[in-house]
């Protein structure tokens, strides 16, 4: 049975999911949030995500300059709180637009195509 | 008190990163896992446990680390290991080769008897591959980690032409090697020697083959290494080159069996020595004699015909 190559399918679930934990961050960091406060948010939209994932490439954006940072002291446990960069933002809306020209042509390809239906 | 399970977790994390991130990477780390602890402490559950389990869900720090750092986890990535592996095989066919040959030959000069030669050649070669895939194999995690450029980017221009008889660029790099090792054993044999007996250097060709013959010879090898660029550069044998072919195979026969014949190819001393240390006969010398000569004849004699069977091929396509 095919769904008994159960590994072959998580690769290529995996695979498919890559690239969306940063559209995902970039998305979410609008509004400043901290590496734990973040992986739940991304966990109830229903993009869970690995810890050792997720805080590196945090690290990762903040040095291609998508997000900044800031340690806040002022409450019992210093946190360290990311944002989206205006250059962030850009590449969020590019992404995004992406993602929708994807969704778009990925449909296409099973739904009748309407100029073949008339030859 | 010894640290907690925590402390070392981070300790191990941070450990291989760069100074200045060092301490942002442990204050960050250590908040997000009081948070994950604290939050599975508020459901309920011990807090050993909880800190066990967040940890085991981060994984290992080595990898965790790598991720911080933008490490690769690998060896050797797609980047390169396409290079590596064209030159480490192009390298295992001509090093161990040349390695078994050359301490084949020499041992057999001073005399030692068939299972040592065998023997010697054999782990001579054997070392001789285990260093080579070793050192090539190192440069390139170094480039890996360096992220070097090899400059070896493929174009359309790289798709080897059908059918080549050996006129691809890994027979110009082999016979290039192979030549320049030729030259550099010359050189050598010159200046030091090839043969070690008793801790002295003794030289394997003749001292009076210099200086007119030894130059005669590299003039030889260094037309041959024209022929072999030239061949490259024009990508298949023709009946010119089948012809420069032969005569370099015949000038270099001729070479070595005038002078071996005139007793002026070997080093006399090496002679006396297989002689006396090796113990060798007067019969014995003479059959060594003529397998050298016999190989000398079915080397050149193949190079020729080899050559021509090349051009004949690339004639009829």
């Amino acid at each position: 049975m095919v769904w008994g190559m159960s590994d072959a399918v998580d690769t290529h679930l995996q695979e498919l999911r890559r690239g969306t934990v940063v559209l995902a961050c970039l998305q979410l960091l609008r509004e400043p949030g901290y590496g734990y406060a973040l992986l739940e948010r991304l966990d109830s939209h229903g993009l869970p995500t690995d810890a050792n994932t997720l805080y590196p490439l945090l690290r990762r954006l903040e040095k291609q300059g998508f997000l900044t940072s800031e340690w806040n002291t002022e409450e019992s446990r210093p946190r360290k709180f990311y944002s989206t960069s205006a250059d962030g933002i850009r590449l969020a809306e590019t992404l995004q637009q992406e993602w929708r020209a994807l969704t778009e042509s990925l449909s296409s390809l099973t739904e009748p195509d309407p100029a073949h239906e008339e030859s | 008190m010894s640290a907690t399970l925590t402390e070392r977790y981070i300790s191990a994390t941070i450990r291989s990163l760069p100074a200045e991130s060092q301490e942002d990477v442990r204050a960050e780390l250590a908040a997000s896992i009081a948070d994950a602890v604290e939050a599975r402490t508020e459901q309920g559950e011990d807090p050993e446990a909880a800190e066990r389990e967040v940890l085991t869900g981060l994984g290992d720090p080595a990898v965790l680390a790598a991720g911080y750092a933008d490490r690769p986890l690998h060896l050797l990535g797609p980047r390169y290991y396409l290079t590596w592996r064209r030159l480490l095989i192009l390298l295992l066919w001509i090093v161990p080769a040349c390695a078994f040959v050359g301490v084949g030959l020499s041992q057999a000069l001073i005399g030692a008897d068939g299972g040592t030669i065998i023997g010697q050649a054999i782990s001579t070669a054997l070392t001789a591959a285990v260093h080579v895939a070793f050192w090539t194999t190192l440069v390139f995690v170094i480039l890996e980690r360096t992220g070097a450029d090899t400059a070896e980017t493929w174009s359309v221009e790289d798709l080897p032409e059908p059918k080549e008889s050996g006129t691809g660029r890994a027979d110009l790099i082999a016979s290039l090697v192979f030549l320049g090792l030729v030259l550099a054993a010359l050189g050598w044999d010159r200046l030091i020697g090839l043969v070690r007996v008793e801790g002295d250097w003794l030289p394997v060709l003749h001292p009076g083959l210099w200086p007119l013959w030894t130059l005669l010879l590299v003039a030889i090898v260094l037309a041959e290494m024209v022929h072999a660029i030239v061949l490259h550069a024009r990508g298949r044998w023709s009946t010119g080159l089948a012809v420069a072919n032969t005569v370099l195979a015949l000038l270099f026969a001729g070479w070595a069996l005038a002078l071996f014949a005139n007793d002026l190819l070997l080093s006399p001393e090496l002679l006396q020595l297989a002689r006396t240390a090796g113990d060798i006969d007067a019969q014995s010398m003479h059959t060594l004699g003529v397998i050298l000569v016999v190989s000398i004849l079915a080397v050149a004699a193949w190079d020729v015909v080899d050559g021509w069977l090349k051009t004949l091929r690339d004639r009829r396509r």
